[in-house]
């Protein structure tokens, strides 16, 4: 997994490539943090470029969505397709992150 | 040289053991075996042991195990080098430190020094101070492997009971065979735990009615964590057989119990469904498990088991959906490793290639063995040890 942060206003888009696995735990926990310090209003999670995300990596995005409503800030996740997007709407985890 | 810190109180008990060590010190001089244990005395080392050619010293780290030897590479009989070449050759000493030295000292004879398996040099005359600081650091580095491996050895050992009382959480062979009788079905399944520990189970038990209830599930993450969530789901399970007859009940009060403890980010994906054996017909319930299939010759249909994961909300809002499973129809589940696994020609099979395996096998006839037909041709391109634990069961009627 490799993501890249961009900062437009108080809006951030965190565009992810690769996999997003239970390997990526570290780097992850890293990034939240890198954006709780930087005190955003809202923050996208642009999964366009993510072929793959296993159960633990749906955990990753519920620890994400638990530290915006905790920071103060929006969370959206945006651009799954194929088997992101399967997961997403199987868990209905869709519901929670996308609406 | 490997900077391995330590806390103070482990630094305290490996200096004990330092100083506690057994040294063998080589050489064919009298005098030199004498200097060299007085500096080593001098240093606090109190275990020494001496032999005056390669022969004796070989002799003696057979009968004396020392902890470390101090090498001369020129006597007369049998040489340092040889000494160094005979021990490495043996596995039990592979790992034992030999500190050679010496008085002539080309760069030519430290590359064959080293060749013949020397784990470090001092030349001769021999600096005080530094043939201290060389025994030392060896000799702290030994016990410190010693220690990590031990660590490491007593870790897999508990791994391995942790996997095997996890394996004991999974039917009995014998209340399957009673299910089996009972409902006149084939219960055919397989699971593999990860070289990790994981977090799949399935179960299944007889519901009244001449109903069987079939789940299976999986904790996100893999690791001791989710392997201990398999525990706790387990036996909260236990507590809501009186609702088993409906799945999205059963769905329901599992969360509900498991919601407060689960820990964030952690849920488990999961599907059970009850079916009447007498007439095929088959009441499920999904929590985001991978769908189920329901196989015949004539192809495959996915049953719909989306629904928010077990343990995330606190109220999810789980259904009931119904089908029929007719008697020449299989129903196949699987955890999420058979799509997710990388393939051999990149990317991942997914769930439409899994559809197409199982379709293919299912058209060349043997359906009842369609679990371990699929596995096979799974694990032609998969390693035998998996990143992630392996379910995959299957009910298949065998009514006439």
């Amino acid at each position: 997994m490799e993501y890249r942060i961009s900062n437009s206003g108080g809006n951030a888009k965190v565009v992810f490539n690769g996999d997003i696995t239970f390997s990526e735990n570290v780097s992850f926990r890293q990034l939240l943090k890198d954006i709780s310090e930087q005190n955003f209003d809202a923050c996208d999670f642009d999964l366009t470029g993510v072929n793959m995300v296993d159960s633990a990596g749906l955990g990753m995005f519920l620890i994400a969505r638990e530290q915006a409503e905790t920071d103060g800030w929006k969370l959206t996740v945006s651009g799954a397709q194929g088997h992101v997007a399967s997961m997403l709407k199987l868990t209905k985890l869709s519901d929670l992150l996308e609406g | 040289m490997t900077v391995i810190s330590v806390k103070k109180e482990e630094n305290q008990e490996l200096m004990q053991s330092v100083f506690a060590a057994r040294i063998l010190i080589v050489d064919d001089m009298a005098l030199m075996r004498q200097m060299i244990g007085m500096c080593l005395s001098r240093g606090g080392y109190e275990n020494l042991l001496y032999a005056d050619d390669g022969d004796e010293a070989l002799r003696m780290v057979e009968e004396e195990s020392p902890d470390i030897v101090v090498l001369d590479l020129n006597m007369p009989r049998v040489s340092g080098y040889e000494v160094c070449r005979t021990l490495r050759a043996d596995v039990k000493h592979e790992a034992l430190p030999i500190l050679v030295q010496s008085a002539s000292e080309t760069p030519e004879e430290r590359v064959e020094v080293f060749a013949s398996g020397a784990t470090d040099f001092v030349s001769k005359p021999i600096n005080q101070p530094e043939l201290l600081a060389r025994v030392q650091m060896h000799l702290e580095n030994r016990f410190l492997i010693h220690s990590l491996s031990d660590f490491r050895l007593r870790m897999q050992s508990e791994l391995s009971m942790a996997r095997d009382m996890q394996q004991d959480l999974l039917p009995e062979a014998s209340s399957v065979e009673e299910i089996e009788a009972a409902s006149q079905m084939k219960i055919e399944s397989f699971y593999q735990a990860s070289f990790e520990l994981g977090g799949d189970l399935w179960g299944c038990w007889q519901v009244p009615g001449n109903r069987l209830g079939l789940f299976v599930l999986d904790i996100s993450g893999h690791g001791v964590g989710a392997a201990l969530n398999t525990f706790r789901v387990h036996a909260t399970m236990a507590r809501f057989l009186h609702v088993r007859a409906d799945p999205a009940a059963f769905l329901t009060e599992l969360n509900a119990a498991l919601a407060p403890t689960f820990p964030l980010g952690q849920f488990a994906t999961m599907f059970y469904a009850v079916l009447d054996y007498e007439t095929g017909h088959l009441t499920y319930s999904g929590a985001g498990a991978p769908k189920p299939m329901v196989v015949s010759e004539r192809g495959v249909r996915l049953l719909d088991s989306t629904g928010v994961p077990v343990g995330i909300i606190k109220k999810p809002d789980y259904f009931n959906l119904e089908d029929r499973l007719e008697p020449d129809e299989s129903l196949f589940c699987y955890s999420d490793v058979l799509i997710e696994a990388p393939q051999k020609e990149g990317g991942m099979l997914g769930e439409d290639g899994l559809v197409e395996w199982v379709e293919q096998l299912s058209r060349s006839g043997d359906r009842h063995s369609l679990v371990s037909n699929l596995l096979k041709r799974f694990f032609e391109t998969q390693p035998s040890s998996l990143p992630d634990d392996l379910t995959a069961i299957a009910l298949h009627p065998d009514r006439g």
